[in-house]
C-alpha cells in the first residue's frame, strides 16, 4: 500500500535568475523558488496499478523521486506499507523497486553484472541472487544478452536490463518512470506483461506515462498531476467518465483545462 | 562500501582510458622522458661545444702571441674589420657580421713592458645558456697571462724552479663530503616528486570524473541513491576507488623508474648511478609511498567533490583543469634553489611532500619532519573526505 498525503517540494532559484514573462504568470514560481510539487495526494493499494499522468514539467518525476527517497519532501508524508520514507529512508528503500526515466546502466558491465550489483547492494546472498536473476531473464526474455556489456546493447535490451535491476530484490512497491518510452512494440508488450505479472502477484505499481492506451489496458487508478498539484485522483472508470465519449485523451485534456477543481469531482 | 568499490574498480579496469592513464603512461613516461631530455641535451651541448665563433681583434699587433693562439684555436674564426669604436663593434655583432670582438688597448705593449696592469675588452652577446665561447677564450687568456707572468718574473731574476709557486702560491683541491646518492637525490629528487605527485593527480582525475559527473550523465546516480546503503558508504566506495587508481599510478611509476633506471645504468655503464640507486632502501621507498598515500587521498576527495557537483563529464573536466596549475605551483616552489625541509616548509601542502621525497632520495631525511608532514597531510585529507561526504548529501549538488 502506498499512501501519499499533501506532498510538496520547492527548489531554490539562483539569485541571478530572472523570471521570464511566462514564468511570472506561472503559480509555481515565487521570487526565490520554483515550487515543483505543491500539493499531491493519492494512494495505491496492493495489486493495483496506478497511472501517473501529466504534461511535461508537471511534477511527476519530482513526485516519484520523493516517493523513492531520492529527494526529501518539504512537506507532506509518504507511507510505503506503513513505513514513513522520511523517518526510515533505508527501510523504505528496501521495499522500493524504482526505474528512473533515464534507464541508466553501467556501460562496461554486462546485463548480469548490472543487475547483480544492485542485488548485492540490497543485501541479497549470491545463491538467491543468481536464482532471481535467472528467473528475471526468463520473464523478460534476456538470456540471449545476459553477458553482453550495456554499452553495446540496443535500447530495448537496456530497458529490460533496467527493469530487471529495479525488481531484482523482489520489492514490495514498484515505481516505474516512463518505462516504455522509445521502445519497439515487442519490447513494450514484454514490459506491459511484466507489469501485469507484478499486479497479479499483489505488488502495488505506480508508473508514469504519456501513453493512454497503456493506461487503458493496465491501470486501476489514475492520478493526473498538473502544475505541481494532483488535478485528478480516482479509479479508471471515474477518469473515463470525465469525457462524454469515454475517450481517455479527452478525459485527460478536460482535467488539464478544468484545473484542480476536477480533483474534487474525481476524488475517490 | 566494498560492493561500490569493487564494482567501480571492475568498470575502470575495463576502460581503455583508465588503462592508458594508470598503467601505460607511468610505464612509458620515464624512458620516453629520459630519451627525449637526454637526446635534446646531448645535441644542444655538442653543437654549442663544436660551434665556431667569428671574431675580430682590435690592435692585435700589441699581443701577437695571443692573437696567434686565438687564430689557431679550432673554435674561433678570424674576420677582418675596419671598425674600431665600441659602438661600431656592438652594432656589427647585433647585425650578425661576427660573434665576438676583442679590444686590446693601443698602448698594451708599452704598459706590459712597464709592468702595468691593462684592461682588455671582450664584446659579445652572452645571453646563451651554454656559453662555451667565454670558457674557450678564458682558457687561452689564462695560458697567455701565465706566460707573461713567467716572462716578467724571469726578467726580474727569479729562479725558474720557483715560478710555479710564485704565480700560484695556493692550489685548492675540493673534497666533496656528499655521497653519490646525495648528489643524485639533489638533482633527481625534486623532478621525481614533481612527476609522482602530478601522476597521482592525473591517475585520479579520469576515474573521479567518471564516478561523479559520469554517474549523473549516464543516469545511474538516481538508482544508486535509492539503494538501502548510506550515502557515506557510496562516497567512501567511490573515494577508495579513485585513491586506488591514484596510488597505482604512483606505484607503477616508482617501479617503472627503478626498472628503467637499472636498464639504463646497465647499458650506459653508469655504475655510480646504479650504486646510488642501490643505496635507497626498501624503508625509504615505503616512506615515500606512505607520504603519497595522504597526498593521493587529498586529490581523490577534491576531485570527487568537484565531479559530484558537475552536471556533465565536460563540466567536470573544465572545473578540474585549473587544479593542475594549483598543484604545479607548490611543486615548483620545492624545486627552487635553496628550498630546504624545515618545520615551516613541512606544513606547506605538496611543497612538503616534494621536499620530503627529495630528502628521502638523498638519504638525509629527518624522521620527525616526515611524521609532521604525514600528520598534516593526513589531517587535510581527512577534512576533505569529510567535506566530500557532506557534499554528497546535498540535494542541490546531486540534482542540479
Amino acid at each position: 500500500m502506498i499512501e501519499i498525503q499533501d506532498l510538496a517540494k520547492a527548489f531554490a532559484l539562483s539569485k541571478n535568475n530572472k523570471l521570464s514573462d511566462t514564468e511570472k504568470q506561472d503559480v509555481r514560481y515565487s521570487k526565490d523558488a520554483f515550487h515543483s510539487v505543491r500539493n499531491v495526494s493519492f494512494s495505491c493499494s496492493s495489486g493495483e496499478v496506478l497511472g501517473l499522468l501529466g504534461p511535461n514539467g508537471a511534477g511527476k518525476t519530482t513526485t516519484l523521486r520523493m516517493l523513492s527517497t531520492a529527494l526529501k519532501p518539504d512537506a507532506g508524508s509518504v507511507l510505503l506499507n506503513g513505513v514513513d520514507v522520511l523517518k526510515q529512508p533505508v527501510k523504505a528503500r528496501q521495499q522500493i523497486g524504482f526505474l528512473s526515466a533515464d534507464t541508466g546502466l553501467y556501460g562496461k558491465l554486462t546485463a548480469f553484472e548490472n543487475i547483480a550489483y544492485f542485488g548485492r547492494l540490497h543485501g541479497m546472498k549470491e545463491q538467491a541472487l543468481k536464482q532471481r536473476i535467472d528467473e528475471l531473464f526468463t520473464l523478460l526474455n534476456m538470456h540471449d544478452f545476459a553477458n553482453r556489456r550495456a554499452d553495446s546493447m540496443s535500447t530495448g535490451m537496456k530497458q529490460k536490463t533496467a527493469i530487471a535491476r529495479a525488481v531484482v530484490h523482489s520489492p514490495k512497491v514498484v515505481i516505474l518512470d516512463e518505462p516504455t518510452t522509445g521502445l519497439d512494440i515487442m519490447t513494450v508488450q514484454t514490459v506491459l506483461d511484466f507489469i501485469k505479472g507484478l499486479k497479479a502477484a499483489g505488488t502495488p505499481v505506480i508508473f508514469s506515462t504519456h501513453h493512454l492506451d497503456e493506461v487503458a489496458s493496465l491501470c486501476d487508478r489514475v492520478v493526473v498531476i498538473d502544475k505541481g498539484v494532483s488535478a485528478f485522483s480516482g479509479d479508471i472508470r471515474q477518469f473515463r467518465a470525465l469525457a462524454d465519449n469515454g475517450d481517455l485523451r479527452d478525459a485527460f485534456l478536460s482535467v488539464l483545462q478544468g484545473g484542480i477543481s476536477q480533483q474534487q469531482q474525481g476524488a475517490a | 562500501m566494498w560492493q561500490v568499490y569493487f564494482k567501480e574498480l571492475t568498470e575502470l579496469m575495463r576502460d581503455k582510458k583508465t588503462l592508458i592513464f594508470v598503467i601505460l603512461l607511468p610505464i612509458a613516461i620515464f624512458p620516453v622522458l629520459f630519451a627525449i631530455v637526454g637526446a635534446v641535451m646531448a645535441t644542444t651541448t655538442n653543437k654549442a661545444m663544436q660551434e665556431q665563433h667569428r671574431y675580430v681583434i682590435i690592435n692585435e699587433q700589441q699581443a701577437p702571441e695571443f692573437a696567434e693562439a686565438l687564430f689557431y684555436h679550432k673554435n674561433f674564426k678570424k674576420v677582418d674589420t675596419s671598425l674600431s669604436t665600441e659602438q661600431e663593434l656592438i652594432s656589427a655583432i647585433r647585425n650578425d657580421e661576427f660573434d665576438v670582438a676583442l679590444v686590446i688597448p693601443a698602448d698594451f705593449a708599452s704598459r706590459k713592458a712597464a709592468v702595468q696592469q691593462t684592461e682588455w675588452q671582450l664584446i659579445y652577446n652572452s645571453s646563451s645558456q651554454l656559453d662555451f665561447m667565454y670558457n674557450h677564450f678564458n682558457d687561452l687568456l689564462t695560458t697567455y697571462t701565465e706566460e707573461l707572468q713567467r716572462g716578467a718574473l724571469s726578467q726580474l731574476g727569479v729562479d725558474p724552479a720557483n715560478l710555479t709557486a710564485i704565480i700560484k702560491p695556493v692550489e685548492l683541491t675540493r673534497v666533496n663530503t656528499a655521497e653519490q646518492r646525495e648528489n643524485l637525490g639533489e638533482s633527481l629528487g625534486a623532478v621525481l616528486a614533481y612527476a609522482l605527485v602530478l601522476l597521482c593527480l592525473s591517475g585520479a582525475m579520469y576515474p573521479a570524473v567518471d564516478m561523479g559527473a559520469g554517474e549523473k550523465e549516464r543516469g545511474t546516480l538516481e538508482t544508486l541513491l535509492i539503494c538501502p546503503i548510506s550515502r557515506t558508504s557510496i562516497v567512501l566506495g567511490k573515494f577508495l576507488t579513485v585513491l586506488t587508481t591514484a596510488l597505482m599510478t604512483a606505484l607503477i611509476t616508482v617501479v617503472s623508474l627503478g626498472v628503467w633506471g637499472a636498464i639504463i645504468s646497465a647499458f650506459a655503464d653508469l655504475s655510480k648511478v646504479s650504486d646510488a640507486l642501490a643505496a635507497i632502501s626498501v624503508l625509504d621507498l615505503v616512506l615515500m609511498f606512505s607520504l603519497l598515500l595522504p597526498t593521493a587521498a587529498i586529490f581523490a576527495a577534491l576531485l570527487l567533490a568537484i565531479s559530484i557537483y558537475a552536471r556533465t563529464f565536460k563540466e567536470a573536466q573544465n572545473y578540474m583543469s585549473p587544479l593542475m596549475i594549483v598543484v604545479i605551483v607548490p611543486l615548483m616552489v620545492a624545486m627552487a634553489p635553496g628550498m630546504e625541509l624545515d618545520v615551516t616548509t613541512a606544513l606547506i601542502p605538496l611543497t612538503n611532500i616534494a621536499l620530503a621525497i627529495k630528502e628521502l632520495l638523498k638519504g638525509t631525511a629527518d624522521y620527525g619532519l616526515l611524521s609532521l608532514i604525514f600528520a598534516s597531510t593526513a589531517a587535510l585529507a581527512a577534512a576533505l573526505i569529510a567535506y566530500c561526504v557532506h557534499w554528497f548529501q546535498q540535494e542541490k549538488v546531486l540534482f542540479r
